[in-house]
């Protein structure tokens, strides 16, 4: 009886993510077009895919772009600003006015936004010319030439920055107020009768013991981000040029663009060796010191 | 004395900047909202309007006059069915099972899901694709649907887990010895008293659905068959945007799953980390 209630979503999820995934590493080693639909089968060619993909000097630009300005800034700072920002709401002030309950409410809104939704928001408001952003600077004097957010290559990055982390900090918000109020108040007590100060109570009591959660949270955002697509393909489509582009908006690029359905699943096979190896060494190096503490 | 109104500056001020931030956080929000009203000519000056001058209904006739109102019923249609499926007839089976009984491979099965639960969709959506032009599911509502219910069932599970857990098992056996089969003690008994969680479950499920873009994008390609997102998508690609109708269907997009996410907010964050730890 066990197994029969389990079965139905058992086997969707086999069909879909563990036969699709071993379909696409078969689809990796052929040269098939997204035309070749009827059979599903292409020419096999081995790793002619593999080796023109890693002998191809845009590739390394894309992958460093997914890396570093897609994910490791934007998660290092959803990460700080999420701890503090959850350091306010946490903090007796509101609770004192009666305000904590409303301004959990009020951050949480824009993860509510859908992706599509934030996009457009934030082209608007980053519109060269009629865009709040360009307006607001230029009436406070900063600047006097309008700034062109989304096809000038030396602020292009801040603008995918901006949609990124306004609409995915408070997942990081509300999971470190979480985790906030799971350290008993007895700890900060006992720590106060002893004299420590608040930036004491906050260094030796609550950071220890938010790093298993800290470790958690910065795995599942780092792995969403690595292989988000949705907010730079609408964006910026990886331009201007390919100066945006990063391994997702490429996959689908390849696939369903420029119709190269065995080179675009290459793409997707590095992407999962990338994960697997980096969520190796993170568990190994991050992870499991930090539980062991 | 001295001391207590030193304090209440610091909460004062402390409060000051909570706010300042969630003003900031909530701005681009509201210029939606305000975008949505102006008409054209406010839109495209150089002023800045905190409200509308000329309150205009123009952007949402405009949305519909586009042919946004099949977009609508069409996400309606993919996402309520797929959420009734997953999380009724799939997710509460397979969760319940999980956490009553004991069966060897369970572990296993707990960290397949938890792998899938954080699989990227990117490098699933060429592989589903041929596949689905195989089977012909490709411009089908099923196809979506199946879709959908597969990337929502692992979370549902979890936490559901986490939410069977605080059911006491003597109800089960009472069940039992009432003379309900185990799918009688699922639908009739445990149903019923999980529909809390059930609903707050169902609502994050819709909420993702509907937000969905990846799957909708590729899998849907006749205009008629297109969803919400993609809706969008289409008025913001075109060469000179209407920015007035484009902050319009926003709007419509993110209302419902504003309002779901704030209502079911408190749980939704105990369900993630309980499904986040067991990983």
């Amino acid at each position: 009886m066990a197994y029969t209630l389990v079965l139905p979503a058992l086997a969707l999820l086999a069909f879909f993510f563990i036969f699709s995934s071993l379909y696409n590493v078969e689809l990796s080693l052929q040269k098939i077009s997204l035309f070749q639909t009827a059979t599903g089968k292409g020419e096999f060619i081995g790793f002619k895919n593999f080796v023109e993909l890693l002998r191809d000097p845009n590739f390394y630009g894309v992958l460093r772009n997914t890396a570093l300005w897609l994910t490791v800034v934007t998660v290092l700072f959803r990460l700080a600003l999420g701890f503090g920002l959850a350091l306010l709401l946490n903090s007796t002030a509101l609770k004192r006015f009666r305000l904590s309950g409303l301004s959990r409410v009020l951050i949480f809104i824009p993860w509510g936004v859908p992706p599509v939704v934030a996009v457009a928001i934030w082209k608007w408001m980053l519109h060269s010319r009629y865009g709040f952003l360009n307006l607001f600077l230029q009436k406070m004097g900063l600047i006097h030439q309008p700034i062109y957010f989304l096809t000038s290559v030396s602020v292009v990055w801040i603008s995918i920055f901006m949609v990124i982390v306004w609409r995915e900090l408070p997942f990081a918000v509300i999971t470190f107020l979480a985790g906030l109020q799971s350290v008993p108040s007895e700890l900060h007590e006992a720590a106060r009768i002893d004299g420590a100060n608040g930036l004491q109570q906050l260094w030796y009591i609550t950071l220890p013991l938010l790093k298993p959660i800290t470790a958690i949270i910065g795995f599942m955002i780092t792995i969403w981000t690595f292989n988000n697509f949705v907010y730079v393909w609408l964006f910026t489509g990886g331009g201007p040029g390919n100066f945006t582009q990063v391994l997702g908006t490429k996959v689908y690029l390849e696939s369903f663009v420029n119709y190269r359905v065995g080179y675009g699943a290459t793409i997707g096979v590095i992407m999962t060796i990338i994960m697997v190896i980096f969520g190796i060494v993170y568990f190994k190096v991050l992870f499991q010191p930090s539980l062991r503490k | 004395m001295k001391k207590n109104i030193l304090g209440n500056i610091q909460d004062l001020v402390i409060v000051i900047v909570t706010f300042l931030v969630i003003g900031i956080m909530l701005f681009p929000f509201f210029w939606m909202v305000v975008s949505s009203v102006k008409p054209p000519d406010e839109l495209l000056s150089r002023s800045i309007r905190f409200v509308s001058g000329q309150f205009t209904w123009r952007n949402y006739k405009g949305i519909f006059e586009a042919g946004f109102l099949q977009f609508i019923l069409n996400s309606i249609l993919v996402c309520s069915i797929s959420t009734g499926l997953c999380v009724y007839l799939i997710a509460l089976p397979a969760a319940y099972s999980i956490s009553r009984y004991k069966f060897p491979g369970k572990s296993l099965i707990v960290v397949i899901m938890g792998f899938t639960q954080m699989f990227p969709w990117i490098i699933l959506v060429t592989p589903v694709f041929m596949f689905f032009c195989i089977f012909h599911l490709v411009n089908s509502y099923l196809g979506l649907i199946i879709t959908y219910v597969a990337i929502t069932v692992p979370f549902s599970i979890y936490m559901l887990m986490g939410y069977f857990e605080t059911i006491p098992k003597n109800i089960d056996d009472a069940a039992a010895i009432d003379g309900c089969s185990t799918l009688g003690t699922i639908f009739r008994v445990i149903l019923p008293i999980s529909s809390p969680g059930l609903v707050a479950i169902a609502t994050y499920t819709f909420a993702i659905t509907w937000n969905e873009f990846l799957f909708a994008l590729t899998l849907m390609i006749q205009t008629e068959k297109k969803t919400v997102p993609v809706g969008i998508a289409n008025f913001l690609g075109q060469y000179s945007a209407d920015w007035g109708v484009v902050m319009a269907a926003s709007v419509v997009a993110a209302i419902p799953t504003v309002i779901f996410f704030t209502i079911i907010q408190r749980r939704l964050v105990g369900g993630l980390l309980a499904g986040s730890l067991k990983q």
